[in-house]
């Protein structure tokens, strides 16, 4: 059992498993690439449904996990030994370990050592050295990150549904199970902000289910029972009304239009009769805002009617209003604001969130420590007749390499 | 002469190749030396019965697949160089001594040198070839490698012995040189397909990492930030995407050698010689650079040849064309220009301020066909003709001309049109409709189109 709990651990914290695995990957995107064009779709639908290759996927993490543990175990053995309470396995701890048959003389080494800008520790028996700071907090945040990022994949890839609803003004909150609160009001507004130029909220009242009163945002996205409330495109609910002379009774129906951004036609098709309704916004003045009529709620509605493939005519209708020529009408009574929205159900977001930020710190604590005090240690124990010396660096090696040299030559010439 | 002539860039690059493995495999001369004319005696023989066997693009798709794969091995060569140097490079010690056996030697040069050989005679007209021409390529080619292959041994014997060939060395010198070899030839490139690929999965990567990490639409987003996130659907992303993975194994090798831990040599007690050991380690590794530095150049050579190829392509200027009170275009088989004749015709249509460019193509199967001068993936740069396929301009893919008129990928967008005994007539707002939903807002219609 602690045979195979070894192995575990030895396959587990190899580093050659992040980049198989995602060379596998790679060379089945390659494969797909083959058969069609939707190369990265195609890929996530195939680990969505193959439980060998979510497994394959979960290699990453499990590997993350594994390093993290390990690496702790080496640092805080390292971390003994530098503090002289151990001096057990020192070769697999450092860099480069050499023995030297001679007898301590700790006060001048350690002289020496201070000289050139070392911080020294001495014990009974060891003279330790070190000085810079260690890169293993950010090593651990990266590895802590990289695990987050694709557990966060896997999760997401594996397991995220999407519901795509219409979110409209007056009417209740569509939610994938039920019905949320009320929309009380839905507001788009200019935002100052650096990125989003806009800002888009829907105020919902309490639900009869429980949920008091919510406002959602665009980012970062807000949960709304257990999904995220992720609004992508704006609309209008409209309830249209069109009669013809040869149409035998008027036609009225609620649809949703998809018009935005301005000029983007979408059609209402009269069922069972060769009719058909494209309606649009129109495009404002160049350098007036182009939402102007869903901030405002003024809308106005370009249409055309055609039969078959021929325009009978064309003309503007505002919200609220009608139009009527040689015997056609056509009213919108009721326009409202509506958002299309999709109810995400994926939590592996909030792991993908939480590594970029990991990632990000460990790269501002990577990246100067690395860079001006990366860490350099050197251990002397002592036993009878005998130096053994070990020495790592995670930067700057070069140089430290020749301060541990002078120091074993000054080792070696005071021998006794 | 000329079917001479173009073979001549291919037979140095294998020059080039059998030189490298003279010094990559110390002490097995002959065994490099037999290996190599075999391998490019078989190589030339066996593509000759591949173009015999099958028709059309797929022995072009076989050998491309082959190159293909040797740069993917590369790839992998070059990331397991990195990752066994992190751990103190003991995979590649045991393999050392395999590499250096007789039986590697040979089997690693008789495939390169097959290789070389089918890629070689991809530059030659061979679809169709005869028996006898077939035995006459054969023993030319056999001819050939036998003087080659010992005026090679001749020069490698007087190059100095600080030019040294390391297994990661050969590897990436032997790959750039294939890759060289193939990137004059249309059908075998890789590298424009790449940067097609490379396009396409950029795009779709950060469409889904947007959508995966909730990001708001482009609708809410300030045009400035857009900007720089479009950036990454432009113009140069694929070229440089596809530099990148072109050129990053041979400076993952370069790294990984410098990288490489120098000896200890802590257990030394004289200055001057833990001095000398260094030094001596350092030059080993500089020396060991050469190849990786030298192949760095290669992969230049070969990018640049697969961006600005030798090749000349049919492209007529558009013709404007106008439509009938109904609204149909109507392009006669026969009169200035003879739509059969089985090459590409380009035309233009105006409709206010809306335009459309298309071109009408009689393909091998005897069949008129219809297509939008752009395809629903690139920037509408327009196709030009070559022998038996379209190149797209933008991404310079090849489409071969029996899949013109279907959809999909960077084949040209098909139009509806309806055939009469006298032309072809189209409906001009499907056209322009056509043209309108394909092409992004930012295309340029260029008459002319490249």
């Amino acid at each position: 059992m602690k045979r195979l709990l070894q192995t575990f651990l030895i396959v587990g914290s190899s580093r050659a498993i992040a980049p198989v695995v995602i060379g596998l990957f790679f060379l089945f995107y390659i494969g797909i690439a083959f058969f069609t064009d939707e190369t990265l779709i195609a890929l996530m639908a195939f680990t969505r449904k193959s439980i060998i290759l979510a497994a394959i996927l979960s290699l990453i993490p499990l590997s993350c996990g594994v390093r993290i543990l390990q690496e702790t175990v080496v640092f805080m053995k390292r971390r003994r030994s530098l503090s002289g309470k151990s001096v057990d396995s020192l070769p697999e701890l450092f860099d480069e370990t050499v023995e030297l048959p001679v007898s301590p003389f700790m006060s001048e080494l350690e002289g020496r050592l201070i000289g050139v800008g070392y911080k020294t520790r001495r014990s009974l028996n060891t003279l330790a050295a070190w000085r810079g700071i260690s890169l293993f907090p950010a090593r651990m945040l990266f590895l802590t990150a990289t695990c987050c990022l694709f557990t966060g994949i896997l999760i997401s890839v594996t397991s995220r549904t999407s519901d795509r609803r219409m979110v409209i003004e007056g009417e209740s909150m569509p939610m994938p199970d039920g019905t949320g609160g009320t929309v009380e009001r839905i507001t788009l507004a200019n935002s100052s902000g650096s990125i989003l130029a806009k800002t888009l909220t829907m105020e919902i009242a309490p639900s009869n289910s429980g949920q008091g009163k919510k406002t959602f945002g665009l980012y970062p996205p807000a949960l709304y029972g257990g999904s995220f409330v992720y609004p992508r495109y704006l609309g209008l609910a409209v309830l249209l009304r069109f009669s013809a002379p040869d149409l035998q009774a008027g036609y009225d129906t609620h649809c949703s239009l998809n018009t935005y951004p301005p000029g983007k036609e979408d059609n209402v098709v009269i069922p069972g009769s060769p009719y058909r309704i494209v309606l649009s916004v129109p495009i404002p003045a160049a350098n007036s805002e182009r939402y102007v009529s869903y901030m405002s709620g003024k809308i106005n509605l370009l249409f055309k009617v055609l039969k078959g493939k021929e325009v009978l005519f064309s003309g503007s209708v505002p919200a609220g209003g009608e139009f009527m020529r040689d015997g056609y009408r056509l009213a919108l009574p009721d326009v409202r604001r509506l958002v299309i929205t999709d109810f995400i159900g994926d939590y592996g977001v909030l792991l993908i969130w939480a590594a970029g930020l990991i990632f990000a710190t460990a790269v501002s604590l990577w990246l100067p420590i690395r860079l001006f005090f990366p860490r350099r240690e050197m251990l002397l124990s002592f036993e009878p007749d005998l130096i053994r010396s070990c020495s790592r660096s995670e930067g700057r090696a070069r140089t430290h390499a020749g301060v541990f040299h002078e120091v074993l030559d000054l080792v070696d010439a005071r021998k006794v | 002469m000329a079917i001479i002539l173009k073979t001549i860039p291919h037979l140095l690059a294998w020059s080039v190749i059998v030189l490298v493995s003279f010094r990559g495999f110390t002490g097995r001369r002959s065994v490099v030396t037999l290996s190599s004319i075999s391998g490019l005696i078989i190589g030339v023989s066996g593509s000759c019965i591949l173009f015999r066997s099958f028709p059309g693009a797929i022995p072009f798709g076989i050998i491309k697949s082959i190159l293909g794969l040797s740069f993917l091995l590369l790839w992998g060569v070059s990331v397991a160089s990195g990752y066994s140097n992190a751990v103190r490079g003991e995979a590649f010690c045991r393999s050392k001594q395999f590499f250096q056996s007789s039986i590697c030697a040979g089997t690693v040069t008789g495939i390169i040198s097959m290789v070389a050989g089918a890629v070689s005679v991809c530059a030659l007209p061979v679809t169709g070839i005869s028996a006898l021409s077939m035995v006459f390529l054969a023993l030319s080619s056999a001819l050939i490698a036998y003087f080659i292959v010992y005026a090679v041994r001749f020069i490698e014997k007087r190059l100095p012995e600080s030019f040294m060939v390391s297994p990661l060395g050969m590897v990436v010198s032997v790959v750039s040189l294939l890759l060289f070899s193939s990137s004059s030839i249309l059908r075998l490139d890789l590298f424009s397909p790449l940067s097609m690929k490379v396009m396409k999965g950029i795009h779709d990567f950060v469409h889904q990492f947007m959508e995966s990490i909730l990001i708001p639409d482009h609708l809410f987003v300030r045009p400035i930030v857009w900007k720089y996130i479009g950036f990454l659907f432009g113009n140069g992303v694929g070229f440089w995407g596809a530099m990148v993975i072109w050129f990053a194994p041979v400076f993952l090798i370069i790294t990984a050698f410098l990288s490489e831990r120098l000896p200890s040599v802590a257990h030394i007690r004289q200055g001057a010689q833990r001095r000398t050991l260094l030094a001596a380690a350092v030059t080993l590794r500089r020396c060991r650079l050469v190849m990786p530095l030298l192949s760095i150049l290669i992969f230049a050579a070969a990018a640049y040849q697969s961006s600005y190829p030798s090749v000349e392509y049919w492209d007529p200027k558009p013709l404007a064309v106008t439509a009938s009170q109904a609204g149909e275009i109507f392009i006669p088989k026969k009169g200035e220009i003879n739509l059969e004749d089985g090459k590409l015709h380009k035309y233009l249509f105006k409709k206010g301020d809306k335009e459309a460019r298309f071109f009408v193509l009689k393909g091998p199967a005897g069949q008129l066909t219809v297509d939008l001068d752009a395809c629903a993936i690139c920037k509408p740069d327009g196709y030009g003709q070559t022998e038996g396929t379209v190149i797209c301009y933008y991404c310079k893919t090849l489409i071969p001309l029996e899949t013109v008129g279907k959809p999909g990928g960077c084949n040209p967008v098909p139009v509806q049109f309806t055939e009469k005994a006298d032309g072809v007539i189209i409906d001009a707002i499907t056209l322009i409709n056509s043209w309108g939903a394909t092409v992004q807002a930012t295309a340029r219609v260029k008459e002319g189109g490249k």
